[in-house]
């Protein structure tokens, strides 16, 4: 195609409208998302005297990240946010398919019962995090129900449990989100023609069959989608740590995780109160931003090539 | 969806549910189980609210004796979340009206004029969709500091639409940019400045879009608390998540009252969900695009 050379006058205008209607949105998304994000990474290779950029460091920052007393931080809270992941996938993610499935060979009701199970999802994480820490407390109303059904004798401690501390917050995390995957799968299963299905029974194939050999490779696209959403939030887990077991991840470190670890170095509560290391927090976070993009970019392909077109 | 592919999977539907009622019965089952498991936690924090810490221990899951609203007033007037309250309706709204107006207008010529850079400026937006922002919440910090911002609404306001804009931006352009093009000619025609034909042509022709980007922007702002937890130190601006996880701590043994936080915290969001329930569900299956 020939790009016409001539600029008409409604052109010019609108060279000029654009410019000014584009500006106040790029001025406030450059000012407080674009332009914080890059100093970051740039000032990860730095020294840094409290919040003053000192001098030119290369990588020293992330060699002093890996190495001794940060190290071992670090490696927790990685593990810690791989188990929450892999977590979310099976819980979340495997749960919400059953249940989508459920719904989709129903039909009737389905509505009725997404609303139900997506209500928790607009909830503010805090919120979620704050019932569930009253539910689970000693002497709260699980405790009472487990003793009284017989499964469990004495103080329920399941949060001050550094073996059941970290499984607790992704299940409550996997309650809080149920209702995603439910969503996204049901509207994709909607996108499969029914004659499929169709098909599919008159070859004699169960309900159980149908859903692993017809409906989930068609369901790729949303599984991609669920993966990628769930891969980006897990790496951004704070709030729920923060409000059920405090910013230190207690009991003893083990539901620390990548971001409040970097709350911790940014905003001082790591070591001793107050001190904060913003060189090691920036190098946390360019690390971070290297996982979260490399991992999003592999997820993205991943799921693209598995994609079947009928 | 056509309406012969409709009939036909309704067909395929009844046809699968007569023989086979009774092997439904184990999903059923799964389905009132999550039901369940979702409904009893809220059904508790509900009943608590009216409850005196010493009825929350003696009748765990009973109705409260009687529907006093003592913990209501007493977390609005004592823990001062009234006060709370109302800084978070001031922060979501301003964000919402704030990230509607700014991405409609940039979404405007970036979906419909042919300006020769709409790809690389839309691309500019987009990648914001996924930038993890908290990672820069040092530098960020140090920027509103040195804007005077900190411990200031507006402070929270300019931070959300930011982090809001791409995602409206998004969806305005989508939606913008399946509107016929005689639309604005037209009114272009008849002498209608640009600002006119956004604001009281197109702007209009995309409810729903402006729907979408209000509810998912309100809910996100509504629900944060990272940014006030970093940017918000005197109480007079706390606002309501960021208030719940200190009563938390503080209040933890009047449970009570910290439930009938909760449920005060909730009910804009609550109100808002039952109203908007449909849209909220069509709007998340379509794009995922939450949190």
């Amino acid at each position: 195609m020939i790009k016409p050379r001539r600029t008409t006058s409604l052109q010019r205008t609108q060279q000029r409208m654009a410019v000014l209607f584009i500006l106040p949105a790029l001025a406030v998304y450059g000012l407080f998302v674009l332009y914080p994000l890059l100093m970051s990474l740039w000032g990860s290779f730095f020294t840094w005297k409290g919040l003053r950029m000192q001098e030119f460091a290369g990588l020293a920052n992330f060699t002093r990240l890996f190495a001794f007393p940060s190290g071992a931080r670090l490696y927790g809270a990685l593990w810690h946010n791989i188990a929450w992941f892999f977590g979310i996938m099976v819980l979340q993610n495997g749960l919400g398919l059953l249940f989508a499935w459920l719904l989709f060979l129903r039909g009737r009701g389905a509505a009725l019962f997404q609303s139900v199970f997506f209500f928790p999802a607009v909830l503010s994480p805090v919120i979620v995090g704050a019932l569930w820490r009253l539910l689970l407390a000693p002497a709260g109303i699980i405790e009472w129900a487990l003793n009284g059904l017989g499964l469990h004798q004495g103080r329920l401690t399941v949060l001050g449990n550094s073996h059941t501390a970290l499984g607790m917050l992704i299940a409550v995390d996997a309650w809080n989100w149920m209702g995603l995957p439910v969503l996204i799968y049901t509207a994709g299963l909607r996108q499969i023609s029914p004659q499929v299905f169709e098909a599919a029974k008159l070859d004699g194939a169960g309900n159980a069959r149908m859903l692993y050999a017809i409906a989930l490779p068609l369901l790729m696209p949303a599984l991609g989608t669920l993966t990628t959403l769930s891969f980006i939030n897990t790496f951004n887990q704070f709030d729920i740590v923060y409000v059920m077991q405090g910013v230190q991840g207690n009991p003893s470190y083990s539901t620390d995780t990548l971001v409040t670890y970097f709350y911790r170095l940014a905003f001082g509560a790591e070591g001793a109160v107050g001190i904060t290391d913003i060189g090691l927090a920036l190098a946390l976070g360019t690390m971070l931003f290297l996982i979260l993009s490399i991992g999003t970019l592999l997820m993205l392909r991943f799921f693209d090539k598995r994609t079947v077109e009928l | 969806m056509s309406a012969r592919s409709l009939q036909r999977r309704l067909a395929f539907q009844q046809e699968l549910a007569i023989p086979q009622k009774l092997a439904r019965l184990p999903g059923w089952i799964i389905l009132l189980i999550w039901t369940a498991a979702v409904l009893l936690p809220l059904y508790i924090l509900v009943v608590s609210c009216f409850k005196t810490t010493a009825e929350i221990y003696d009748n765990r899951l009973g109705l409260p004796q009687s529907w006093a609203l003592d913990n209501f007033v007493r977390a609005w007037t004592r823990a001062d979340l009234g006060h709370n309250f109302i800084n978070s309706l001031v922060v979501t709204g301003g964000a919402v009206v704030l990230t509607i107006v700014v991405s409609a207008m940039a979404a405007y010529p970036l979906s419909r004029y042919k300006l020769g850079w709409n790809g690389i400026m839309l691309g500019l937006f987009l990648s914001g969709i996924m930038l993890p922002i908290r990672l820069a919440s040092v530098e960020l910090f140090t920027l509103m500091r040195t804007l005077g911002l900190l411990d200031s609404l507006t402070g929270l306001i300019l931070v959300y639409s930011a982090i809001r804009i791409p995602f409206a931006v998004f969806i305005f352009a989508n939606f913008m940019r399946v509107l016929p093009a005689e639309l604005d000619e037209a009114a272009r025609m008849d002498g209608a400045g640009e600002a006119r034909i956004l604001f009281q042509i197109v702007l209009p022709m995309v409810k729903p879009a402006v729907s979408i980007v209000a509810i998912f922007t309100a809910i996100a702002v509504w629900n944060d608390f990272f940014f006030p937890l970093i940017f918000i130190f005197d109480d007079r601006y706390k606002t309501v998540p960021l208030a719940i996880s200190v009563f938390v701590g503080q209040f933890r043994t009047d449970w009570g009252l910290v439930f009938a936080s909760l449920a005060i915290s909730m009910a804009p969001i609550l109100i808002m969900y039952c109203l908007l329930a449909r849209q909220i569900r069509e709007g998340v299956g379509a794009g995922g695009g939450m949190k």
